[in-house]
Order: C-alpha cells, then sequence, then structure tokens
C-alpha cells in the first residue's frame, strides 16, 4: 500500500473519476432543455472539484512527506517518475482543473448543455495530463497525451448543437492528429537512432556517441526537429497555432479555460522532459544550432504575432484565445533560457504556469459570470457600462486582466518579472526586451476590456450582457483571485519550491 | 495590580495591543457593518471601543514602572510585535525595524488624553451626528483615528509613528471632507492633505538622515547613538559641483571660499521641523487648519484641535535628544513658534466665524508649545499640549452646542457659524455658557486655571532657559544662542498672549452676551413639517427671508453637555497637574526622567535667578489688559469701536479679516506654479505623446495585426499547411550547419592570449584556419583554440563546422589588440606592457573604499 503513496495523486483523480462516471450513468439522466434550472451537473460539478482538488492536496502531502524517501512499485520509473517535478505540476494541473470543474457547474445548466459526461471527460482529461507531466518515457508520453487529448477533443464538440462548435472540434482533431504523428514519427526515428525510447537513456545515447553502439546523429537531429514541432503544437506556438483561436471559441467557456490552462501546463511539463530530460546535453542545447534557439525564435513570433492579433479582434473570448497563445510565448521565452539557466529558469516556467493558471481561469470564469443564457458576453460591445450595472463582476473581472497584464501585486507581474529576471540573467537581453515591449503591447487589449466596462455606456438598444448567477462560478471567482493576490503578494515561496522541482540537467 | 504586572511584563506589554486592537476593531465593525448594525449598534461598538482602550490607558497609566523614583533609569513598557523589516546601514551593519510599541510618561499621558477626551468627544458625536445619513462612516473613521493616533504615540520607533502620522493624516483628510458633496469641504480635505505632505516630505528625510547617521530608529537607539549627529556635513557646493565643473562667471558666484558645512544634528532637527510644522499648522505650512473646521464641529475639537495637530510638539518632544544637539535648530523651532502665535493672533482678531476664531487660537496656541519645546522647556511644552487638550476641545464641543442650537432655524453652515448671528446665548445654553467661559480664562491664563499654569511655565522657560552648546569639533563652530533671544521671545509671547485673551472673549461677549440676533423668536414656534433637521445641505431660502422667526435657542441634551462639564472642570483644574512655581508637579515628576538629558542640557540665564515671581506679573497683565478691552468694547459698547476701527483704516482691517491674505499668495505663487507646470506637460502629453507616438504605434500594431489576422481563414486547409511552413522552418534550421564561436579575451591585455571555442553542435566536427595556426588536415572534434597576439596586431581565424548531415560552413573571427605595434623582440615587448597594465581589480577596489565608514563627507 505504501508503495502506491507515490502515485497516490493520479490514483485519486483516476478513481474519482471512475466513481463519477457510475454516479453519471446511474443518475437520473435529464434530457436536454429541460427547463428546470438544477441539474446533474451541479453534484458532479462539486465531484469533481472535490476530486481534483483532492489530487491537488495528495501532491502537496507527497510533496511534504517527500518522494525521494518513498518506495515505489518496481518497474514503474521511466514510465511514472514520481519526482518534485510532477507533484508541482500535478498540483497546477488539478487546480486549473477543478476551477474549470467549478465553472463548468455554472455555465452548462445556464446554457442548457446539462449533460454528465462533461465531468468524467474533464477528470479522464486531468489523468491523461497528469500522466504527460510524469512521462520519462516516450510510450507513456504518447498514452497520456493521447488521453488528455482525445478527452479535450469532446469537450471541444461538446456543444453539439451549435456547428461552430462541432468545426472547432473537427479542425482541433485533424490537427491534433496531425501533431501527434509529427511527434510519433520523431520518437520512432529517436528510437531507431539511439535504441532507447526512454528520455534518460536516448539522452545518455546522444552524450556518449562512443557508446556501444554509436547514435546517428543526423537521425536525431530530424527526430529532435520533428518532436520540436509537436511540441510547439501542443503548446500552440505560432505558427502552430491556427488551431487554438477556433478551437477556443467554439468550446463552451469552462472547457476553453481548461484547455488553456491544465492542457496548455501539461504540454509545458511534456516540453520541459523532453527537452531538459531528452535533449538536454550540450551539443543539443547549444545556443548556436539546438533547440534553444528555435525555441527563442519561437517565442519572439508567437508572442509578437498573438498579441498583434490580439488587438484586433472584437469577442473578448477569442481575445482571451489569443492571450493565452501570447503567454505561451513568455513561457517559451523561459524555457529557452534553461541552458544557460537551468534551475532558475525551469522554477520560472513552472511560477509562470502556476499564475497563468488561477488568472486565466479567474477571466474565463469572470467572463462566464458576465454573461447568462440569450445574453452571454461574447464583444467588447456585450460589456460596455458593466462597472455601474454589476460592479461585483467588474471587478473580479478587472483582477484577473491585471494579473494577466501583469500589473503589481498579482501573480501576472512576478511570473512576468521572474521571466524577465532569468532573461536577463542569462545574458539574453535582446529576448527580455521583446518580452517586454510585448507585455506593453498586450496591456492595450487588456486595458480596453477596462475601458468598455468603466468608461462607455452601452448604445441604446444594443445587447448587453446580463450577468448569470451561480454559486459554482462565484466560488472558483473567490478561489483564483485569493491566489491571484496570495501568489502576487508572497511570491518568494512559490518560486522556492519551484527551484526544488526542477528537473536537474545532469 | 500584581497579576497584571506578571500577565504584562514590561518587556512584553501585550495590554498595548488591546487598547490598539480596539479602536480598530470598532473601525472594522462600523466600517464594514454599520449600515446593517443600525444607529444604535454602531453607537455602542464605538462607545465600547474607545471606552475600553481608555479604561485599559488607565490601567497601563497605572502600571508605569516607578523606577524613576530610586534614581535608576526609566523603564519602559515594550511591545514587540513582529519584525518589520531590515536595512542595511552605512557601516554595513543590518538595522532591524520591528513593529514595536513602548509606553512612557509621555506617552502614557498622551494615551489618556485621546483615548479620555476621544471618549467625551464620542459621546458628544452621538448626539451631534444623530441625524446625519452617514453615522455608521463617521464613527468607523472617528475608530480609525483613535486607532493611528494611538500607533503614533505609541510606536517605539520612527517608521511606527510614521505609520499613524500618516494614518491620522489620512483620517483627518476623509473627516474633513466629510460632507464631501459639498465642493468646498472637499477642496479642505485636499488641501490639507496637501500641505500635510510637504512636511512629510521633511519628515521622510529626517527619517532616512537617521537612518544614516545614527543607525537606528528606535527612541532607545536614537538616544544611545545620537552624538554620531555632531558630525559636520558639507551642504554646499553640492555634489561634485565646484570651480572646475562650473563656467567661470558661475563659479564666482557658487562657489564660495570655504565649502559650508553644518552639523548633521542641525539637518536632522530641520527636516524633523518641516514634517512638525506641518501636522501641527506651523508658519509656513498653517494654512489646512482653519480651512479643516469644515469637517464636523466633534472631528475639529478631536483631531484638530486636541489631538493630532499636538502631534508635531510630541514628536519634538521624544526626539528631544536630537534638537538638544543643535541649538540652530531649537532656535528656529522656538522663533517659529513664537512668530505663528502671533500672526496667528492677529487672523483670530477679527474673524466673525466661532470655528474659525477658535481655529485660529489653535495655531496660535499650538505656537506656544513649540516655543516651549523650542527653548528645551520639553515638559512644559508637553504639558501646554496636556491642557490645551481639555479647554480647547471644551471650546470647540461648546461651539459646537451653540452651532447645534443655531441649527434650530439657520441650516446654512456658514451662517449658523457666524458670531454676527449670535448673542445672548447665554440666557439660554446656561451649561455651555458657563463651560465656555471657564475654557476661556483658562486660554486667556487666569492665574490658576490649566492653561495659566502650562503657558506661564513656558514663557518663564524662554526668558530664563539658555541651552548650553553641545561639544563641537573645531572645524566648524557651533552656532550659539544669543543672550537677548529668550526676553525677546518672553516679551513677543506676552504679546500673543494679550491679543489670545482679548479675541477669545471677543468670540464669548458677541456670542453669550448682548442681544440675540440670530432671529425673532417666537414662543412656540412650530417649524414647518417640510423641513426636517436632519439636512444639512444649503437651504437658505429660509435666509433669503428680511426677518426670520424661530423658536427659543435650547441647550443641548445631556449627551453633549456632560462632555462639556467634564472637559471644563479639566480646564479648571489639570494645571495642578504641574504647577511648578507652587511645587505641586505629580505629571512633572513622572516626565523628569523622559527629558532628563534634556534637563541636564540648560542653564539658567544670567540674571533670570528670583526672577520667576516677579515675571508671571507680565502674564497676569495680558490677561487683565486682553480680557478687560474686549470687554469694554464688546460687552459694554456692543463692538462699537471694532465698526469705527474699520471705518477708519478700512484696508488695514480688511487685511486681517482676510487673514493677510496668504492663501491668495499661496495660489498665485506655488499654487500657480505647479498649475503652470501642468498645463505645459498638458500640451506635450496631448500634442506629443497622444498626437504623434501613440497616434502612430497605434497604427502600426493595428495594421501588422490586420495583415496577420488575413491568415486565419478559418480553413483547416491553410492551419495545416501553416504548420508545414513551421515544421520546413526548424527543420532547415536543424540540418543547416551554424559556425559561431565565443571569444575568451579576459587576458588579452596581460599577454595577449585570446581563446576562441566553437559553439557546440551534435555531431559538429571542426576546422581552424589562420595566421600561425598548424594548418589541420581534416575536421576533428576539437572546438577550443588559443590565439596569441601581440599589441596592435590583427588576426583573422576562420572557423570551418561540418554537421552530421557532411553539410559545411565557414566564419571569419577578426580578432585585434590595442596598443602601438612593436618591432623587435618579443622580450622587449613585455616590459612596457607590465608598466601600462591597468592592474584590474584597482578601480573596484576604489569603490570598496568609498563604501567604508567615513567614505562619503
Amino acid at each position: 500500500m505504501t508503495r502506491l503513496m507515490a502515485i497516490s495523486p493520479l490514483l485519486v483523480v483516476a478513481l474519482g473519476g471512475v466513481l463519477l462516471m457510475l454516479a453519471e450513468a446511474f443518475s437520473h439522466r435529464r434530457e436536454e432543455g429541460d427547463v428546470r434550472h438544477t441539474g446533474p451537473s451541479s453534484e458532479l460539478a462539486l465531484g469533481t472539484a472535490v476530486t481534483l482538488l483532492a489530487g491537488a492536496i495528495m501532491a502537496a502531502a507527497v510533496w511534504m512527506v517527500g518522494p525521494e524517501k518513498l518506495e515505489t512499485l518496481p518497474g514503474l520509473a521511466p514510465y511514472y517518475v514520481a519526482d518534485r517535478f510532477t507533484l508541482f505540476f500535478t498540483f497546477t494541473i488539478c487546480l486549473g482543473g477543478a476551477l474549470a470543474a467549478l465553472l463548468a457547474g455554472g455555465y452548462l445548466p445556464e446554457h442548457k448543455l446539462d449533460r454528465g459526461e462533461f465531468y468524467p471527460l474533464l477528470t479522464f482529461g486531468t489523468v491523461g495530463a497528469i500522466l504527460l507531466a510524469a512521462a520519462g518515457d516516450l510510450l507513456s508520453l504518447f498514452i497520456a497525451l493521447e488521453t488528455m487529448s482525445l478527452a479535450v477533443y469532446a469537450l471541444t464538440g461538446f456543444r453539439r448543437t451549435s456547428p461552430r462548435s462541432t468545426e472547432a472540434a473537427v479542425k482541433y482533431f485533424l490537427l491534433g492528429s496531425f501533431a501527434a504523428v509529427l511527434l510519433l514519427y520523431g520518437g520512432a526515428l529517436l528510437y531507431g537512432a539511439t535504441g532507447h525510447t526512454d528520455l534518460a537513456g536516448i539522452r545518455a545515447a546522444i552524450m556518449h556517441p562512443a557508446a556501444a553502439k554509436p547514435a546517428n546523429l543526423a537521425l536525431v537531429l530530424v527526430a529532435a526537429a520533428l518532436i520540436l514541432c509537436g511540441l510547439a503544437f501542443k503548446v500552440s506556438a505560432v505558427p502552430f497555432h491556427m488551431w487554438t483561436p477556433d478551437a477556443y471559441e467554439g468550446a463552451p467557456t469552462p472547457a476553453t479555460g481548461y484547455m488553456a490552462v491544465a492542457v496548455k501546463t501539461a504540454a509545458f511539463a511534456m516540453m520541459l522532459r523532453v527537452l531538459v530530460g531528452g535533449f538536454g546535453d550540450g551539443a543539443l542545447a547549444s545556443w548556436a544550432a539546438g533547440w534553444p534557439p528555435v525555441l527563442a525564435l519561437l517565442a519572439v513570433v508567437t508572442m509578437t504575432g498573438a498579441n498583434l492579433v490580439a488587438g484586433r479582434q472584437e469577442s473578448v473570448k477569442r481575445m482571451l484565445a489569443y492571450s493565452s497563445i501570447a503567454h505561451a510565448g513568455y513561457v517559451l521565452v523561459a524555457v529557452a533560457t534553461i541552458p544557460r539557466a537551468s534551475e532558475e529558469a525551469q522554477a520560472s516556467v513552472m511560477y509562470y504556469l502556476l499564475a497563468y493558471t488561477v488568472s486565466t481561469i479567474g477571466a474565463f470564469g469572470a467572463l462566464v459570470l458576465c454573461g447568462s443564457r440569450g445574453a452571454e458576453a461574447v464583444s467588447y460591445e456585450d460589456l460596455a457600462g458593466l462597472g455601474k450595472r454589476h460592479p461585483a463582476v467588474a471587478i473580479a473581472f478587472t483582477l484577473f486582466l491585471l494579473s494577466l497584464t501583469g500589473v503589481p501585486p498579482t501573480a501576472g507581474f512576478f511570473g512576468k518579472w521572474y521571466v524577465a529576471k532569468t532573461t536577463i540573467g542569462a545574458g539574453l537581453y535582446p529576448l527580455a526586451i521583446v518580452l517586454l515591449l510585448n507585455s506593453a503591447l498586450a496591456a492595450y487589449y487588456y486595458l480596453r476590456v477596462l475601458v468598455y466596462m468603466y468608461m462607455r455606456d452601452p448604445a441604446p438598444g444594443a445587447p448587453i450582457a446580463k450577468p448569470m448567477r451561480s454559486g459554482y462560478v462565484v466560488g472558483a471567482l473567490v478561489i483564483a483571485g485569493v491566489l491571484v493576490l496570495a501568489l502576487g503578494i508572497w511570491p518568494t515561496t512559490p518560486i522556492e519550491l519551484a527551484v526544488q522541482a526542477a528537473l536537474t540537467a545532469r | 495590580m500584581e497579576t497584571l504586572r506578571t500577565l504584562f511584563p514590561a518587556s512584553n506589554f501585550a495590554l498595548l495591543a488591546v487598547i490598539l486592537g480596539l479602536p480598530l476593531l470598532g473601525a472594522f465593525v462600523n466600517g464594514v457593518f454599520g449600515k446593517r448594525l443600525g444607529k444604535e449598534g454602531v453607537r455602542a461598538m464605538a462607545l465600547a471601543a474607545i471606552g475600553g482602550a481608555f479604561l485599559f490607558s488607565v490601567v497601563t497609566f497605572l502600571m508605569l514602572p516607578h523606577a524613576a523614583a530610586e534614581g535608576a533609569p526609566a523603564e519602559k513598557l515594550v511591545w514587540n510585535a513582529w519584525r518589520w523589516m531590515s536595512v542595511t546601514g552605512r557601516m554595513g551593519q543590518s538595522i532591524p525595524i520591528d513593529v514595536a510599541f513602548s509606553v512612557d510618561a509621555m506617552s502614557a499621558t498622551m494615551m489618556l488624553v485621546v483615548t479620555g477626551i476621544g471618549f467625551l468627544i464620542h459621546l458628544y458625536s452621538v448626539e451631534y451626528m444623530w441625524e446625519d445619513p452617514g453615522f455608521a462612516r463617521f464613527f468607523a473613521y472617528l475608530n480609525l483615528f483613535i486607532f493611528a493616533m494611538l500607533v503614533l504615540i505609541t510606536g517605539d520607533n520612527l517608521a511606527v509613528l510614521f505609520v499613524g502620522w500618516e494614518g491620522v493624516g489620512m483620517c483627518s483628510y476623509l473627516l474633513i471632507g466629510f460632507w464631501f458633496t459639498d465642493e468646498k469641504n472637499a477642496s479642505a480635505g485636499k488641501k490639507a492633505f496637501i500641505v500635510n505632505r510637504i512636511g512629510d516630505f521633511g519628515l521622510i528625510l529626517a527619517i532616512s538622515m537617521l537612518v544614516y547617521y545614527v543607525g537606528s530608529l528606535t527612541w532607545n537607539g536614537i538616544e544611545a547613538n545620537a552624538g554620531a549627529l555632531l558630525t559636520p556635513v558639507k551642504i554646499w557646493p553640492i555634489g561634485n559641483l565646484s570651480a572646475e565643473t562650473l563656467p567661470g562667471f558661475l563659479a564666482k558666484i557658487l562657489i564660495p571660499a570655504k565649502p559650508v558645512q553644518v552639523y548633521a544634528s542641525t539637518l536632522v532637527g530641520l527636516a524633523l521641523f518641516l514634517g512638525c510644522a506641518g501636522k501641527s499648522a506651523q508658519l509656513p505650512l498653517y494654512v489646512w487648519l482653519p480651512d479643516a473646521m469644515a469637517g464636523p464641529t466633534p472631528v475639529s475639537a478631536l483631531i484638530h484641535a486636541a489631538t493630532m495637530v499636538t502631534a508635531g510638539v510630541y514628536l519634538v518632544a521624544r526626539l528631544s535628544v536630537v534638537f538638544l544637539l543643535s541649538p540652530a535648530a531649537m532656535a528656529t523651532v522656538a522663533i517659529t513658534g513664537v512668530a505663528t502665535a502671533l500672526f496667528a493672533a492677529s487672523i483670530g482678531f477679527f474673524q466673525t466665524d466661532l470655528k474659525k476664531v477658535l481655529a485660529y487660537s489653535t495655531v496660535s496656541q499650538l505656537g506656544f508649545m513649540f516655543i516651549g519645546v523650542g527653548v528645551g522647556a520639553f515638559a512644559a511644552g508637553f504639558f501646554h499640549v496636556f491642557t490645551h487638550a481639555f479647554f480647547k476641545a471644551c471650546l470647540f464641543l461648546g461651539a459646537g452646542s451653540v452651532i447645534h442650537a443655531m441649527h434650530a432655524r439657520i441650516h446654512d453652515v456658514n451662517k449658523s457659524q457666524d458670531m454676527r448671528n449670535m448673542g445672548g446665548l447665554g440666557r439660554y445654553m446656561p451649561i455651555t455658557r458657563w463651560t465656555f467661559l471657564i475654557s476661556c480664562f483658562a486660554i486667556a491664563g487666569f492665574p490658576m486655571s490649566a492653561g495659566f499654569w502650562s503657558k506661564d511655565e513656558i514663557l518663564w522657560k524662554a526668558f530664563s532657559n539658555l541651552p548650553l552648546a553641545p561639544p563641537a569639533s573645531k572645524t566648524v563652530p557651533m552656532w550659539a544662542w544669543p543672550a537677548n533671544l529668550g526676553p525677546a521671545i518672553y516679551w513677543l509671547g506676552i504679546l500673543a498672549a494679550t491679543m489670545t485673551s482679548f479675541y477669545m472673549f471677543r468670540a464669548y461677549f458677541m456670542t453669550f452676551h448682548g442681544k440675540f440676533r440670530g432671529w425673532e423668536i417666537v414662543k412656540g414656534w412650530k417649524a414647518p413639517a417640510s423641513h426636517g433637521h436632519d439636512d444639512h445641505a444649503h437651504d437658505d431660502h429660509h435666509e433669503a427671508e428680511e426677518s426670520l422667526e424661530g423658536p427659543t435657542p435650547r441647550e443641548s441634551p445631556w449627551k453633549m453637555t456632560l462632555p462639556l462639564v467634564v472637559l471644563a472642570t479639566g480646564a479648571a483644574f489639570a494645571g495642578f497637574l504641574m504647577a511648578e512655581p507652587i511645587h505641586i508637579a505629580p505629571l512633572g515628576h513622572l516626565l523628569e526622567p523622559v527629558f532628563e538629558h534634556a534637563s541636564k542640557a540648560m542653564t539658567e540665564r544670567e540674571g533670570a535667578k528670583g526672577l520667576m515671581w516677579p515675571m508671571m506679573l507680565p502674564g497676569l497683565g495680558a490677561f487683565l489688559a486682553g480680557t478687560g478691552a474686549a470687554m469694554y468694547v464688546y460687552l459694554n459698547r456692543a463692538g462699537e469701536p471694532e465698526r469705527a476701527f474699520a471705518a477708519s483704516s478700512p484696508r488695514f482691517y480688511k487685511l486681517l479679516v482676510d487673514k493677510w491674505r496668504i492663501d491668495e499668495l499661496y495660489d498665485a505663487t506655488v499654487v500657480g506654479m505647479v498649475d503652470a507646470l501642468a498645463d505645459i506637460f498638458t500640451m506635450a502629453d496631448k500634442w506629443i505623446v497622444d498626437g504623434i507616438l501613440a497616434k502612430l504605434t497605434a497604427g502600426v500594431v493595428a495594421l501588422l495585426g490586420t495583415i496577420l489576422r488575413a491568415v486565419q481563414t478559418g480553413r483547416v486547409q491553410v492551419y495545416a499547411a501553416s504548420m508545414v511552413i513551421g515544421l520546413l522552418g526548424i527543420g532547415w534550421f536543424i540540418v543547416q550547419p551554424h559556425a559561431a564561436a565565443t571569444i575568451d579575451d579576459t587576458k588579452l591585455k596581460q599577454n595577449g592570449q585570446v581563446v576562441l571555442a566553437a559553439a557546440p553542435g551534435l555531431g559538429y566536427s571542426y576546422l581552424w584556419e589562420g595566421p600561425g595556426i598548424p594548418p589541420a588536415k581534416d575536421y576533428s572534434p576539437v572546438n577550443q583554440l588559443s590565439v596569441r597576439l601581440d599589441p596592435g596586431e590583427k588576426k583573422d581565424i576562420v572557423l570551418h563546422v561540418r554537421n552530421a548531415f557532411e553539410r559545411e560552413t565557414t566564419t571569419t573571427i577578426p580578432l585585434a589588440r590595442a596598443g602601438a605595434k612593436r618591432m623587435g623582440d618579443p622580450g622587449q615587448n613585455q616590459v612596457p606592457e607590465v608598466r601600462q597594465l591597468p592592474t584590474g581589480p584597482i578601480p573596484g577596489e576604489r569603490i570598496q573604499e568609498l563604501l567604508k565608514p567615513g567614505g562619503f563627507q
């Protein structure tokens, strides 16, 4: 039993998912279009949130015990690496998932999408995400990736009657398959070149070409290029990002929030595992010819491109989609500096993802709260005058947008600050300058929401958003808001924890 | 008592947490739940909080260690809450700054005043503000003020004091602008805040200098290390300004033959005093206090008369050790004090607004307090704070009671406070009248009243004290206190006291004697139903009518008169707590250890011995002259001489009524200058920043965004194509070889050695070419190359790189070394090289040198 302790966060979530599925199956299913307000969602949403928060708490508990001290199952090692890195990401992912589930508890009944399968999908997607953060082997990595992706595809198309939702799901599925193929092909080539599927073995084979069976380095390079493309797709870096706005806009907003935080966090965990664990040796992580310059270029293109387009959006939800792309760009900056400043850079990635998780889920949650059935908040115009009509909602939205902008004392500010600090510390001044310019650019479209909420009055006769009433959404916003401020006021503790969680570069 | 002593030992006196916590709790509860609690609940909360704080303050006062009596050093009750932060001093030492509170005799007395008078004023306000819609908000602010004031007086270091200092400033701002819907009140609040900021700048400066020179912010630390303040500081020319760095004619004007040096203690003292002058409304920063009377009258009584405004005096007394080290700073304090006392008294002469008269008398009395602390009579100055709190609070509350009565018929704020509309109220409001009269006697210095003892003590000390010059350095002479400065201050103080008794009794007679001028009194008059008493808004159509009818003015209810009676009792008898001339001075004994060092630094002026009793006579004369004149003019002749004076010299009279037009002067100079500057910046912002820069960048960004957006067509094929482009780009980058090298030239200047390291890459092999490099046959994994350069030599190194795909590329690295090219054998080259070595670490060492103690002088 004690051997299961190390993987207890995963087990809690997985078992919870099975139970939720059973509960959903045996509960009285209600048809769509029922006029009564409470549906199966309410209980299931709470169950899911509790399950995922339990996962997060288990992760914290295992952290306190110390995963190094725990005995694990034999043979688990490369397939599920039970280290602090996994625990940190498990915590972030579960937190994001739990908040998304709470949002769904308010959103789905309000918009007559009250079907119970949302929650098992979300829970199993989270299982995939946790596995992905823990995978130290290309085989389990791929399985985890597909587990997560399939759940998310289904969540994207959850709004069955909406052609836009269905279209988004199909597009996401097609392109996602494409990216998965690139990853798989890259993995196969790596296996061919090195004879290993576990990342540590691959790394050893690359580092010591004079070993028993020398690796075919040309093949390794091709494989690296393919895998980088697959990773870039999953974190939606420009130019692999084009599915993102469509999928984010088509999916129901809680699912969008889930994709923007939990899925993206897991994808970055995978990226760190592969790049630091597998491709971390000096030759492949070279600043002249390896993956760091590729990522730096991707980061610059991603930040700039996403911010430029985000400024031109009329839909707030689509703007948030582009903003999540831009944030991926900021994180990529930190990832690119890992060869120069290993622990600090990884810690800044992890802190950023944590800060980004609470801010983004809060922003999507505030957007959910702003709208009700038939009067959903979509465009900037819908939000005009919200600050006067519904000050509490507007204040919450403002807090999260300020955090996304990076205004102290919010979590977002310290996220950006740590990334900029490591980048400057690593001597990559141009990258830091581009990052800071881009944050200024991003302020334009975040603050534009505030301008509409507080300084504009709705045009006479124009549709205006009517806030919904939901304890779940409010609860999620309160949790997220407290965390945004807490992370912003006491940023050093999470950063210290993240430094402990960093993967060793050796 | 013994139980309490064990429960709260002097070194960890957590009872202070209760005293501080109660008002804070009250503020929180009333502020957040005030609307729901209802008026009764708010009243209970506010009174309980302050009453509790008062009771515990009494306990604290009784528990003060009486070690002083046995000759031991004064002990304090200390509560160290938590470590706030720690800063690094100039010696590199760590200076802890704690959230710590301590109580000694002075702060305990202040605590009693603040919570005791605060409680009475809370009780009074319950009645006064009962009809106000902002009842809960008012008490939340008032409780918050008490909390901040207690932080100010119990803080054990300047940092905590500063928190309280700013806190009372904020509460004052909130309460002055309490009826913020009126433009006048809101701008009075702003004025108070902004003028105080000017003073706060000085205080912050003083705090920084104390950290720098003394290395401590706690009272004990400052006292222990104050000697460090006797450091001469060069104040002009500043920085590296010197005859060399300036053009000739400027140098002649600006650079004196000898640099101007003053003592750090003078700088710190003056900066501190700037802060105190702001908070305690001294020249030239007094302008905010008269306007602050726009707030509710209990606020004027509590904050702008009895407690907050005396914080400056408290701070000077608290940091007396700093001032004693600088006779110049003390003289500044004393002279500013006497000038303010005179100046404010002259303005008070012909004001017609009852609250304005009291406001200027407050400014004037604060001047007296500063005379006290300025001439080294810290205990006397502080005692005047104490007595003034009683009689001035009583006067203000009395004025509030009168205004309350006037509100029965006159709702306009200005007219209900105008003494020309009053008169004869003594008949209708006996309690208010008698308490007001007692307080007038006290403030005018009637013998044996509270004001007499404190004021005469101050003036006597001004006459007799001569501050000793502290031991000075030989190079910079210490400014010495001239022998006749004290008597000059004394006689000017007597003049101010005469004026005080005149205008105070003028106010008394105009308000309570003569014929009632407010309205036609009609017995059994009933208010028209539509006009409730609760609207404080301007309601002036009544006043438009020529003759106004109204009811008989009524005495205020007991909640308002009880505080008046208590305070008037204090005004009459509180003086006996420190009646030094007749040797009844329990408070004086208590304060002795606090100002022990101060008494040592003072000496009695020659020729003052034995003159104490005779020198009281001018004070008595001042009272008689002022009061008699007021009685003659306003009681016997009903103000006729004032009108005659106004008619004979109208311009001077108008100047006094317009308060010397200082506000107009400030408007024209300081405010006007700032406004002009703001206008310039606004223009620049509008045309350059918003006009050109913003439009241009926004246009470019929008254009790029539109172009990029056009790619997002929604067709999945385009999306896939974009991914393929990304894949091809990454693939191309990875397949392509990249030749780059880092150059390590740290040893270039020493021996001409440069180490080149080619950037690594997976499967890369390298080939180096260049002059002086042995030619290699083929690519090898060696990625480092060491090159030697002679001075002035240039070399081009060529790096060939081949990658795993057998693709090759080349780059050229130019290397050069500065210095003259020398011919001859390398052995000779070495010698001059060594000589011209800049020896790397030296600049760094210089900086270290500067950072050492004593480096910056």
